[in-house]
């Protein structure tokens, strides 16, 4: 717990954003890294260098802002590559946001794998960046969307799942860690489907930064995630994908960067990675989060998991004891993040309420709007840590959250 | 407590998000439409039953959402009430700029009117949306 306290005083330096006050007079509490995470100083100041020193277009010149450029870039391809313990750096593309990346995949595992009449499952807490894609599908090629069903406590019911599989399923797109529960998902989802030869996608946009990820052990073929959930700069996703399905499926855009040899008849594809990447990538937005992932390391993945644990178990607690406050899921498997509602209080309210004393959280569907559906709300409150989060903060959140009850319910 | 919030969820406000006057279906409507905030799914429905002399005789909504948007709706369905549509149409844009802090001179809102009361969300820019759904759901209403 010392240790602990020491880790993140330093740390809160490292974030220039945290000294705003918020209404002038309200020091800045902020509970909504689900949404977007704050910068560290250092990918500030990165970036800022990137443009002034080394930028150019990539991939392309022989003059040396070009190379400089190349080299950062494919560093942070190298560095994502070890992040998540993928086996190659050709598994690893660039895109323009983990949106992007399932759109890629939906698209390009469809024309390689799938015909009418076959089969995904999804769940029912996806975000709708993990269901759209899918439902193009649907729509214009007549493939069959499968939901699998959601525990009380907040998880993939996975006898539910398994009974889902057909032989026509091919592919499960899931969440790795729920932007509404924080629910990590069981990992023996993977295993059943590598049993039935059907592939796993997974969304890790509120994991990767939250977690150890490690795509070889989590038995996945595709894995997600977004570089600003990461630390890092907005403009920036992830695809990891194994190198064999990457290999044989087609590219998703067509563009330059992505060519091998181009007539006026036809057109050869370039090797992994470049083959996904049509087009001018973001490149000081690659650079940034690859100081992003350097940022994290150097506090240490354990330190930031542990840290985050002890905070969200602080906060459940806390809340528990509030009888006019219902939490969405359970105490056990909950990483980071928090979805509750105060007893005939909208949550619009609760935010604006929080947002005066100076409180972020999120209010609203949070891109889940099946799964408001099933647990029969219009919205919830969510409050979500970052690795810049205190106890302190969350007992002025606790405080904060008895004033709002007392001044909508009289 | 704030001075702001005290601003924004003024006694009325909360009166009419907690019990929305004029709930429910017009019993004959020739015009309606839904209103939806995809961004936060909040709803509106509204009928409303209107002259030949462009007279607004009954108008309804339902739906759900926030203190702030289901209060809303509740005030503007009072206020239009037995209103023209040319008079109507101009409270729609006097309540837009009231509501966005953009007013120059209103000229059917004035500062005893229940409607005021809405002013409070010019300094929630996020609000905004919340406070107009239902005049906008309005707006389409007549588009019919």
């Amino acid at each position: 717990m010392n240790k602990d306290k020491t880790l993140h005083k330093d740390i809160r330096k490292d974030f220039p954003i945290l000294s705003k006050k918020i209404l002038k007079t309200k020091d800045l509490v902020y509970f909504d890294t689900a949404a977007s995470a704050q910068k560290p100083q250092v990918v500030i100041d990165e970036l800022n260098q990137f443009y002034k020193s080394h930028y150019s277009n990539v991939s392309r010149g022989v003059h040396t802002l070009s190379v400089e450029s190349t080299l950062r870039y494919e560093d942070a391809r190298k560095k994502i590559q070890s992040f998540i313990n993928a086996k190659s750096e050709n598994e690893i593309i660039f895109t323009k946001s983990a949106t992007e990346s399932i759109n890629l995949v939906a698209q390009t595992f469809y024309d390689k794998y799938m015909s009418t009449g076959d089969e995904i499952i999804l769940s029912l807490m996806e975000h709708h960046s993990n269901l759209i894609p899918w439902y193009f599908l649907r729509d214009k090629y007549g493939v069959v969307i499968k939901f699998a069903n959601i525990t009380e406590s907040g998880e993939i019911d996975v006898n539910h799942f398994e009974s889902l599989i057909t032989p026509k399923t091919k592919i499960a797109a899931l969440t790795h860690l729920s932007n509404v529960y924080g629910s990590k998902i069981d990992e023996k989802v993977s295993s059943i489907c590598k049993r039935n030869n059907v592939a796993i996608l997974l969304d890790g946009c509120q994991s990767a930064a939250h977690l150890k990820i490690d795509v070889q052990k989590l038995e996945c073929d595709f894995f997600v995630f977004s570089g600003h959930k990461t630390y890092g700069p907005s403009g920036i996703g992830v695809l990891y994908g194994k190198e064999n399905l990457l290999d044989e499926m087609p590219p998703y855009q067509g563009g330059g960067g992505m060519i091998g040899e181009v007539t006026t008849d036809k057109v050869s594809y370039a090797e992994l990675p470049a083959k996904y990447e049509a087009g001018t990538p973001p490149i000081a937005e690659a650079h940034g989060l690859g100081i992003a992932i350097d940022y994290m390391n150097n506090i240490g993945i354990e330190n930031i998991i542990n840290h985050e644990e002890e905070l969200t178990k602080y906060a459940y607690e806390k809340i528990s004891e509030l009888d006019f406050v219902k939490i969405y899921g359970d105490g056990d498997n909950r990483n980071s993040i928090i979805s509750f509602n105060i007893e005939n209080i909208h949550s619009h309210e609760v935010s604006s309420f929080l947002d005066v004393e100076g409180i972020a959280v999120r209010a609203g569907h949070h891109c889940c709007q099946p799964l408001m559906k099933h647990l029969g709300v219009n919205s919830t409150s969510r409050l979500s840590f970052g690795v810049y989060n205190t106890i302190e903060e969350v007992d002025i959140f606790i405080n904060a959250l008895i004033k709002c009850k007392e001044f909508f319910i009289k | 407590m704030n001075e702001l919030l005290k601003e924004l969820y003024q006694e009325i406000i909360l009166d009419h998000g907690k019990e929305p006057r004029n709930f429910g279906e017009c019993e004959t409507h020739n015009k309606s439409a839904h209103g939806h905030n995809p961004l936060c799914g909040d709803k509106v429905s509204l009928t409303l039953f209107v002259d030949d002399d462009d007279i607004i005789k009954d108008i309804k909504f339902s739906g759900e959402g926030c203190a702030i948007s289901v209060a809303s709706a509740s005030l503007m369905t009072e206020k239009l009430k037995g209103k023209k549509l040319s008079y109507a149409e101009n409270m729609f844009k006097d309540f837009t700029d009231l509501v966005k802090g953009t007013e120059d001179s209103l000229s059917t809102i004035d500062e005893d009117d229940s409607l005021y009361a809405l002013k409070g969300v010019k300094d929630f820019p996020m609000r905004v949306k919340c406070a107009t759904l239902a005049w906008h759901t309005f707006k389409n209403a007549l588009k019919e």
